[in-house]
């Protein structure tokens, strides 16, 4: 089943083609890695499958009605200097089905509450925006695509610049939706997010797309290049002490 | 001590301009500060001041067709204040250029273009009625149309709050829902405009601005909350306009500069000694505990 579908898709900014003869289905209850150099026109893909940018040609077949579409922008879209609490950005993932004017009932809060403690960012509910890090941020983030209860959800780099902490629980939250039948789409770049989390695999590439399998992937690219050994987050047991 | 209180606060309203003037510097309070919250959060401060002369050459067109008829004059205003709000956007859209530096233009056109029409028609005396206002010279016709278009600010603006909310924290999340971040755009502007207009007859076109930016930016040293910051604003300009009139009464001050100054000494104040971001706040501030329980 695939409630998204590109047909012959050609898309372009500022008068200038980014992306051509795109054809392909996105599986409901998978999870598709985009991947692409910068200016790849991964961005242009999401604002046209969100319904923000018309095709020149072709189409984006979507029957995900809109108040179920969800867009986790990069973290530099958003305004954190605006006076706005973590559970009242989590509320607002309420509004687009719930609508502008009616207020927040009791089941709200509560289900606001139970995202919260999900994505382990209870004790920062009333927290401002701004005071957030970059892993908080992206959790609260996430936290009102819960809210929204999307169906198709798109990610633009979402584990960039936060902690393994919360790449995992990004991951495990992200692994829930698709097992309930969401389609995700995730921008990424990095080789063993991808290998951890993708089920298909859209390769945009000299203004064309090409779907793959993670797995050939992974073949081709493993250990290319060495990856460092992750630094620890903790203190270990075994480490010595320093000399100075 | 009471008589003294009964002296300085009640008695001056026992005369009639005293009264309208309080209930339309309330009227003013209540619709002007909320949208200086939102101008401050978007980074507009200074546009509300850019429109502030964009409805000059409406309300000097008004006056020179139908003499001091605050009806005409308000009409006008809207009028130009609209048009210019569009003109800006549109050049802005078609030049790529910042929204800002298309308002300073149209704005600097407008403040010439309304002095110069003022200047033909009217006396020097009609020209500081209109830059500066008298709210003194309410009379029942502009409280109505004062308190109206108050009641309509505040209502529309309940009615777009939360697209507003969403469309200042991000753009993307209200575009991806199929709403125009434009239209929402749109709408305030045209609230401001509306705003100034019932603002010019009581402090006129240069100062209305006055009572809409400086409670706003007060209000941020005393809260991070957007309903704090509305209501400490709303009660700001409150106090500003009604303390503004009571020094006028008795002082023999100008009322509208006197209002404005009255915010601006509680800028100031709240600047060195408010919770947030003040002088005071910065030269006590320790950093809690880790685990120590969130302030906010």
């Amino acid at each position: 089943m695939s409630r998204l579908q590109l047909h012959d898709l050609q898309l372009a900014r500022g008068g200038q083609t980014v992306l051509e003869h795109l054809d392909g289905r996105f599986q409901d209850g998978a999870i598709t890695a985009l991947i692409g150099a910068n200016g790849a026109g991964k961005s242009t893909l999401i604002a046209a499958i969100m319904g923000m940018l018309t095709p020149v040609a072709g189409s984006v077949a979507c029957q995900v009605p809109r108040e179920r579409r969800a867009w986790l922008p990069q973290q530099l879209a958003l305004d954190l200097t605006f006076p706005m609490s973590v559970e009242e950005l989590i509320m607002t993932g309420t509004w687009p089905s719930h609508g502008a004017l009616k207020g927040y009932c009791a089941a709200h809060y509560r289900r606001g509450r139970e995202i919260m403690a999900r994505l382990g960012i209870s004790q920062l509910a009333h927290r401002q925006l701004g005071e957030l890090s970059g892993g908080q941020r992206q959790r609260a983030l996430l936290g009102r695509t819960l809210m929204q209860e999307a169906e198709l959800l798109l990610l633009d780099e979402p584990f960039a610049n936060v902690d393994i902490e919360t790449v995992d629980v990004l991951m495990d939250v992200l692994r829930d939706m698709a097992r309930q039948g969401a389609t995700i789409i995730v921008v990424l770049h990095d080789m063993e997010q991808l290998s951890r989390l993708a089920d298909d695999v859209l390769f945009l590439a000299g203004g064309h797309g090409r779907w793959v399998s993670p797995d050939s992937l992974l073949d081709r690219y493993a250990g290319q290049p060495p990856r460092a050994p992750r630094l620890p987050l903790t203190f270990p047991e075994s480490l010595d002490a320093g000399t100075a | 001590m009471l008589e003294l209180l009964d002296a300085w606060l009640l008695a001056p309203f026992d005369y009639g301009f005293m009264k309208r003037a309080f209930v339309a510097g309330l009227a003013l309070s209540l619709a002007a500060p909320p949208l200086g919250v939102f101008l401050m959060l978007r980074g507009m401060s200074l546009i509300g001041d850019a429109m502030a002369h964009a409805i000059l050459p409406g309300v000097a067109l008004g006056f020179l067709f139908a003499g001091f008829s605050l009806p005409i004059m308000s009409l006008g205003g809207i009028l130009s204040g609209l048009l210019v709000a569009v003109l800006a956007g549109s050049v802005s859209k078609m030049t790529g250029h910042r929204e800002d530096s298309a308002m300073a233009s149209f704005f600097l056109i407008s403040l010439a273009a309304g002095v110069m029409l003022v200047s033909l028609g009217g006396s020097s005396v009609d020209l500081t009625h209109v830059l500066f206002g008298s709210i003194l010279a309410v009379n029942t016709t502009a409280l109505v149309l004062i308190a109206t278009i108050s009641s309509l600010i505040v209502i529309i603006l309940a009615v777009i709050f939360r697209a507003l909310v969403v469309e200042c924290l991000d753009p993307l999340f209200l575009g991806g829902q199929g709403v125009r971040g434009g239209l929402v755009h749109g709408v305030f502007l045209g609230l401001v405009v509306l705003n100034l207009t019932a603002g010019f007859q009581t402090l006129g076109t240069l100062m209305a601005v006055g009572l809409m930016m400086l409670p706003a930016t007060t209000a941020r040293f005393w809260s991070k909350r957007l309903e704090g910051l509305i209501g400490i604003a709303v009660a700001i300009a409150m106090v500003a306009s009604t303390g503004g009139l009571l020094l006028s009464y008795h002082l023999s001050l100008p009322s509208g500069p006197a209002i404005i100054l009255l915010a601006g000494a509680a800028y100031l104040l709240s600047a060195l000694l408010g919770r947030h971001h003040s002088l005071r706040e910065r030269l006590q501030r320790r950093a809690s505990p880790l685990g120590a329980p969130d302030s906010h």
